[in-house]
């Protein structure tokens, strides 16, 4: 009876599969191909996106996804980042009075795997790191950027939480606190380079857009273009950056407060605020 | 804070190599940023990585690592497969599997996990546990040939640990 079932299940999905296939293949599920309308869109996309020939309109960024991310649809990607920063509030209002702390005079060595993990972890997580950066780094070149490179950042802190212990990580300095700062810094950053363009055209007393990156026919200021000799796609580069930090950062709680052991934060968590 | 600054040095040409490896380029944009980075990488990591940084200075040290590297992958690592592969393909199969004690007499966890990594690179031994403080490691071995913890010793991790000792140590 089983074996009929299965066998049933795996006709269902190689035949549901073929009919997909075939549906798609015959245009059955809409167009194969966007309307032409649409495709003169994604057609300026990719010829603005990095043409020294039309300063006016160029975002300065060889990589078209990052700089439709940050650059085209700017304002959208900036209130994705508040929704992520305000998730991460609500976890930790959610996990309120729990400290995430190692108990006093315990052998750290004893916690966590081998050593031999250990020691090849020590290693690793720079080199995670390094590569992190670079993604982040080399957003507005290649594929990547912030939020990509911040969530590879991430990934060294929670090996540590795993290999060495979350007592380890708290008393080297991976703290709630800390990260939490980090990530305000992170956000503050991004605030202050979409805002960066206006101010400076406020002060000098020229026209300017918020999120504003290159110069613009009507608003004449704007970021550079180029720094050290390769596209910087102007805000493209700086917005990596700080969505870097607050993304690495923001992860980071999140595995500090889901690898609290649930012993120790039940009472806290069900007795509410009132401690008797 | 000096000391911190002192020890971050391996790990941050360790974040420059990473960095510009990873990048795939070296224009005066990635040489900058890698610098900036590899110094914040190297400051973060310092501590955890880091007991004694005045080793790096004993450039002897790396004379040995590329010696040892080139003598494992070429020779060692070459031996351990001609030998797995031959039991493989006979037909009689001849493997005396079991598991058993190898000592190791070196201080620092880079020499210790380098033995340990060599011993389970090669096809045949693979450190299933260890005891660091009785220095032991628990080693699976294809074709137990001896029981005895410094004869063990002597066939498996005789020369990694001669290497590891000058390398680390």
């Amino acid at each position: 009876m089983r074996r009929a079932y299965k066998y049933a299940v795996l006709v269902a999905m190689i035949v549901s599969t073929l009919a997909l296939a075939l549906a798609v293949s015959a245009g059955g599920l809409g167009y194969a191909l966007p309307f032409p309308a649409v495709r003169n869109l994604a057609y300026w996309y990719l010829r603005t996106t990095y043409n020294p020939f039309m300063p006016k309109f160029t975002a300065s960024a060889p990589e078209a996804v990052t700089a439709i991310v940050w650059d085209y649809r700017g304002l959208d990607t900036l209130f994705e980042t508040s929704v992520f920063f305000l998730a991460i509030i609500a976890s930790m209002a959610l996990m309120r009075g729990i400290e995430v702390k190692a108990p006093k005079s315990i052998n750290l060595s004893k916690y966590g795997m081998s050593a031999i993990v250990k020691t090849v972890t020590k290693i690793t997580v720079a080199i995670i790191l390094a590569a992190s950066a670079s993604i982040a780094l080399h957003g507005q070149l290649t594929p990547g950027g912030g939020f990509q490179g911040g969530a590879t950042a991430a990934v060294a802190p929670l090996v540590i939480i795993v290999i060495f212990s979350l007592y380890f990580a708290v008393s080297s300095g991976i703290k709630k606190k800390s990260m939490l700062t980090l990530r305000t810094l992170g956000l503050l950053g991004i605030g202050v380079t979409s805002f960066a363009v206006i101010v400076a055209g406020l002060i000098l007393g020229k026209a300017a857009y918020v999120f504003q990156n290159q110069p613009k026919e009507a608003a004449p200021i704007g970021f550079p273009s180029h720094i050290l000799g390769v596209p910087m796609g102007g805000t493209l580069l700086f917005f990596n950056i700080f969505e870097f930090l607050a993304v690495a950062a923001g992860f980071t709680i999140v595995f500090l407060l889901l690898s609290v052991p649930e012993e120790s934060v039940r009472k806290v968590l069900e007795g509410g605020e009132g401690h008797d | 804070m000096a000391d911190r600054l002192v020890k971050a040095v391996g790990p941050a040409v360790l974040a420059f190599i990473t960095y510009i490896i990873f990048s795939g380029s070296v224009t005066p944009y990635d040489l900058v940023t890698a610098t900036v980075v590899a110094v914040i990488v190297g400051l973060l990591v310092a501590n955890l990585m880091i007991h004694n940084p005045r080793k790096l200075l004993q450039v002897q040290r790396l004379g040995w690592l590329i010696v040892y590297a080139i003598r494992y992958f070429f020779i060692d690592e070459v031996k351990a497969h001609l030998d797995v592969m031959s039991r493989i393909v006979r037909p009689s199969m001849p493997i005396n599997p079991g598991i058993v004690r190898v000592p190791y007499y070196v201080e620092s966890d880079y020499a210790m996990t380098t033995i340990a990594n060599s011993i389970t690179n090669t096809p045949g031994t693979v450190v299933v546990d260890l005891d660091t403080e009785r220095k032991i490691f628990y080693v699976h071995w294809i074709d137990v040939k001896a029981l005895e913890a410094e004869r063990t010793r002597k066939e498996i991790s005789e020369v990694f640990e001669r290497f590891a000792k000058r390398i680390f140590d």
